[in-house]
This record gives structure tokens, sequence and C-alpha cells, in this order.
């Protein structure tokens, strides 16, 4: 409806995202490249995927259960990349601290490591919220709107902008939860991750209720916090250990 | 102790990777123009009679069999890459005579040509698209002042960067758009052959654009071309040595356009004074460093990184082309045309020879727009349709 409701739909599901990236990503341009190639290698992954499922869609309609196949095979599959793309940035990760002994610069901060796990996770999630929301609001922009018969309250593009927005989310701070996890062997970080983005999923699949999404969209965002906290968590006991490190020998 | 106060030290995170970026901001913005005023002036392809030498063999009817479109499609490309063949030449030649001043005074010529015609031709749309009151005494004027100003930005060496920089962007978009008129089957085959006439031009010897930049070389002179050049870099630290990449590119417009796409890399360690848009730094070490993986990615060394016009025109040209399906094909390519860029630049780093800078993007870029057509539409939404998401 309108240019007005289809940029507010974009900044919905993107307006968060867009914020960090001003903020964070944009003051160093290697974080830039790193968004990019995060959000390229997701693209790849969809399209991996979704050239697994051609010969099976599309999909009986009212039938939940390939859905979940589905939702499961997908989750699993990103869940390897995710590991897949750690080990890649460890093998970055030493080439910078080389690269930086040989100019004589200090090597990379914790906050460094950090900021490259969140742009990361913001490929992700700006991926995400691209082809899922993104790509589908066009028609927003004319005169009219378009509604799902599942979830009659809201429009659709109403309903998936906030969807995507909870993805965003998740997404891009479980990347920081993740690449810490596997950095420090903690076991805790490195289930809870795929625990995370397997639950989020399966509670899209409520939507396939009538009236479904009145009951999953409200526990998706509740999941999106428990991730934002648990990475608040993390992130601060961190911080705290690597000051407490450095703090002593600079007397 | 005061010394020992802790003083934000700079990290190597703050700069990496700065020259990328400001090559691939401006061809974002090209490829994001092209887009917007492909969905603004949404004109239905089949309908528009737009003739050029690209369409000289076949034009296309929505009639036709997919065969004969193939075919047609085919002739067309095989037309185009021939004149552009025959127009390097010419400018091979005419470069070799030392004609220098013409090969200026017509680039030119064709950057007023592109301003004011194409200019004026997509402004006079976009006003009638908007209902923009204006009348057409105060809309010469406008244009007549902004083709001249852009005529001595793209001339002039000592004219504000910033400004020669917005112009060439222009003179991209303006292009780039007229070629997304082109019948469907035609674009493709068009950026395909385009693409394989780069690769063959600049790695075979016999090939017109390694013959150019040869002589340039050896000649130590710039090709008179349409260049994009990015603002340089400069870094305190003195021991790395400039490194200049350039893609070199004359852009003719009309109907005989003539795209050469180079690609070099140029070690330089002395001052050159007339170039006021590149300040090198004086090296003083060795230039037998071992080269890390990084300075080989073009990460790690300092400079101006120049882009070919041509470069933008087609990369935008297969964004364009995207956006008339859909959006979701317009993400897949717009990464697909970054990641080969970049892939691009790491291999003319560790080659450090003149490189095609086509084939790789718009590989990449037909790839995934067929994938994203055919596999990634439906998959997703089918899935968002029902407000599955994961």
């Amino acid at each position: 409806m309108t240019v007005a409701a289809g940029i507010g739909y974009a900044l919905l599901a993107l307006g968060p995202s867009l914020s960090l990236f001003v903020s964070v990503i944009s003051r160093k341009p290697f974080l830039i490249l790193t968004l990019l190639s995060s959000t390229l290698v997701w693209l790849v992954s969809l399209i991996v995927l979704s050239g697994l499922w051609r010969p099976f869609l599309p999909l009986k309609a009212n039938v939940w259960w390939p859905y979940t196949l589905l939702v499961l095979s997908s989750v699993c599959f990103q869940e390897a990349l995710r590991f897949l793309f750690w080990k890649l940035y460890m093998r970055l990760e030493d080439v910078l601290d080389s690269f930086a002994d040989r100019i004589s610069r200090p090597r990379l901060f914790l906050t460094d490591k950090l900021q490259i796990a969140l742009a990361g996770g913001l490929g992700h999630g700006v991926a995400h919220a691209v082809f899922f929301c993104l790509s589908l609001l066009p028609p927003a922009f004319g005169p009219a709107t378009f509604y799902v018969d599942r979830c009659s309250k809201v429009p659709f593009f109403l309903v998936s902008a906030i969807i995507a927005l909870a993805f965003v989310t998740i997404h891009t701070f479980s990347m920081v939860i993740a690449f810490e996890g596997y950095a420090k062997g903690n076991k805790v970080d490195q289930v809870i991750v795929p625990v995370i983005h397997l639950s989020a999923g399966m509670l899209t699949l409520v939507n396939f209720a009538s009236e479904g999404c009145v009951i999953g969209v409200p526990l998706l965002y509740l999941v999106a916090s428990l991730t934002l906290l648990h990475c608040g968590k993390m992130v601060w006991q961190r911080l705290i250990e690597s000051r407490n490190q450095s703090g002593p020998t600079l007397r | 102790m005061d010394r020992n106060q802790q003083r934000p030290r700079s990290s190597i995170l703050d700069s990496l990777g700065e020259e990328l970026i400001g090559i691939l901001t401006p061809v974002s913005i090209c490829m994001f123009t092209v887009v917007l005023l492909v969905c603004l002036l949404n004109s239905d392809p089949s309908s528009s009679s737009f003739s050029s030498i690209a369409t000289a063999a076949y034009s296309e009817t929505d009639s036709d069999s997919p065969w004969d479109k193939l075919l047609g499609a085919f002739l067309n490309s095989l037309v185009f890459v021939a004149a552009i063949t025959v127009a390097t030449f010419l400018l091979v030649l005419l470069f070799y005579l030392r004609c220098v001043t013409f090969l200026k005074l017509y680039m030119g010529f064709s950057a007023l040509v592109v301003l004011a015609n194409l200019g004026g031709e997509i402004s006079i749309l976009l006003i009638d698209r908007f209902r923009f009151p204006i009348d057409s005494l105060t809309f010469s004027i406008l244009l007549f002042n902004f083709s001249v100003v852009g005529v001595f930005a793209v001339f002039m060496s000592r004219f504000s960067i910033l400004i020669t920089q917005g112009y060439l962007v222009v003179i991209g978009v303006l292009v780039a758009y007229f070629f997304t008129m082109l019948p469907e089957w035609t674009t493709w085959v068009l950026l395909v052959a385009l693409a394989l006439y780069d690769l063959a031009a600049v790695l075979l010897p016999v090939g017109p654009l390694r013959l150019l930049v040869e002589m340039a070389i050896s000649r130590d002179e710039d090709i008179p071309a349409l260049v994009y050049e990015a603002r340089p870099v400069i870094r305190d630290d003195s021991r790395l040595v400039q490194r200049r990449v350039w893609r070199e590119q004359r852009s003719n417009v009309n109907d005989d356009d003539v795209e050469n796409n180079v690609v070099r890399a140029e070690e330089e360690e002395e001052q050159r004074s007339e170039e006021i848009s590149v300040p090198l730094i004086d090296s003083s070490s060795s230039s037998s460093r071992p080269e890390t993986f990084l300075e080989g990615i073009g990460l790690g060394a300092s400079g101006a990184i120049k882009l070919g016009l041509g470069d933008f025109i087609f990369y935008s040209v297969l964004v364009g082309r995207a956006a008339m399906y859909d959006l979701m094909t317009v993400y897949a390519c717009y990464l697909a045309i970054i990641a080969g860029l970049g892939v691009t630049l790491m291999l003319l780093s560790v080659y450090q020879k003149a490189l095609p800078a086509l084939p790789v993007s718009i590989m990449l870029g037909v790839v995934f727009y067929f994938l994203a057509r055919l596999f990634l539409e439906v998959f997703v939404v089918q899935c968002s349709s029902n407000l599955v998401m994961f």
C-alpha cells in the first residue's frame, strides 16, 4: 500500500541491521568485506538447498510434515556450513596476525575478533531478510495489500517483516556466540547455537495452524531475546576476562 | 607512570581493505541507480523499438520459437563483437600513429553525446513519469550546463575528483540503462560473448587490447580513455610499495560502441608529478620482499585502483536485466558480480600482468541469475508464503 508502507516494511525488517551497519561496520572497510562475503556464503547455501529440494516442490498445501523435513534439513546444512565458515575464519585470522607482525602493528584485539564475528552474523541476517522478506516486498509499493488465510489479522508483508526482524537478530548474535564457542572449545556455546536455530525454524511451523502466528511470532521473539541475552552475557564475561588479564601487566 | 597509560592503539583492521571498498562503492552505486531507473521506468521491453547495431541482424519478437530467438541473439552478438573488434583495432592503429590529441577529443565528444543525448532522453522519461512541471527552455539550459561541466570533468585532470567520479558514474548509468532496453535473449548472449571477447582480446598475443597495453607500457604513457579512479589512500608507513592497478576503457557511444577492458598492475617507485590524483609514496626498501597472501590480494598495499567504464556498464546491464525479472535475481547477481570483482583483483595481484575484468564477474552473474530464477525463487516463495522460515 503505497511507497511509504513499502519502505516501512523494509525498514522494519532491516532497520536495526542498518543502524548496526552505519555505526559499527561502515567504519572499518574490512568488516564491510566480511559482511559481503558472509552474505554470499549464505546465498550459496540457500541456492544449494533449493537445488536439492527442487524436485519435490511445489509441496502440497495444508500438509505440514514435508515442511518439517525441509526446515530440519536446511538447518542442519546451514549449521554444518557455519562450522566450515569458522574454520575459514581461523585461517584468515592467522594470515592477519602474521601480516600485523610483518608491518609491526599490534595483533588482532578481542574486540576486533568480536567485530568480525558480528559482521559475519549480520551478513547471515541480511541474507535471510533480503531473500525471505525483501524480495517479496515490491507488490507492497503498489496501491493494494495482501492477506494470508492462516494469519488474517495483519497484512502478509507486515508478518513476514516482523518474522524477518526476529531472524536477523537470531542470526547476527548466534554467529558471535558460535565463533567464541568454537574458539574457546566451550561445549555449551557450541550446542546452544544449533538448538536456537532449530527451535526458531520449528516455531515458524506453528504458523501452519489457523491463526497460529499469534502464538508463533511472540515465541520467536522470546527465542531472539534469549539469544541476545546469552550473547551479551558471554561478551561481557570475555571483555572482563581480557581486561583482568592485561591489567596487572601495565603496572 | 604516565607512559604506561592505556593509549588506544590502532589495529590493522582500521584501514585494511580501504581501496577495495573505494572501488566497490561506485560500482554498487551505479548498479543501484540502474536498477532504480529500470523499476521506475519499467517500459515493456517487447514494445520498445530500440534499434542499434546490437539488433542489426535480428530483432526479437514474442512470437518466435526459442530456437529462433537463440539463433537471432547469437547473430546479433556476433555482429556487435565484430564491430567492437574493428573499432579496437582502429584505436590501436591511432595510438600507434601517436594521434593522442584526436583520441582525447573523441573521448570528450563521446562524453558530450552521452550526457546530452542519452541524459536528455532519460530526463524526459523521468519528467513524464513524475509529472514534474518544467518548461523546455529551463530544461535545455540545465541540460546544456550539465553536459558541458561533464565534458570538462572528463577532459581535464585538475578537476575536483568527486565531481569527476560522479560524472563517470552518471555516464556509466546512462549507457547501461540504454543497453538494458535490448531484447532479452540478445542481452544475455551479448554479455557472454563480450566476456569471451574480453578474455581473447587481453590474453591472446594478437589481441588488440594486449597490443595497446604493451605500447602504453613501452612508451610510458596513459591510454586516453574513460577510466574511473578511486581516491588514493595515503599510508604513513613508508615501507609499502605503491601498487597501481588499472583497467583501460574507452567508451564510445551511439551505435558504434567500443568497449575495451584491460587490467594491469604496475609497481612504481618514483614520483610522477603530472599525476595529481595519485600521490606516490617513495619506497626505499628493496622490492624483493616475499609477498604475503594479504599483499597478494591487494589488501596490503596502498594506491589508487582504476577501473574502466565498460566494466561499470556491463555489470549494470546484467543487474538491470535481472531487475526486469524479479528483485531476488537482482540480489543474487549483485553478490555474484561483487565476488567476481574480488576474485579478479586477487588474480591480478597474483599474476601481475594484464587481465580482463569482465569474464569472471559476467560468468558468475549469469550462472547465479539462472540458478536464482530456476531454483531459488520457487523454494523461497514456497517457504515464505506459508510463513515458514529458517
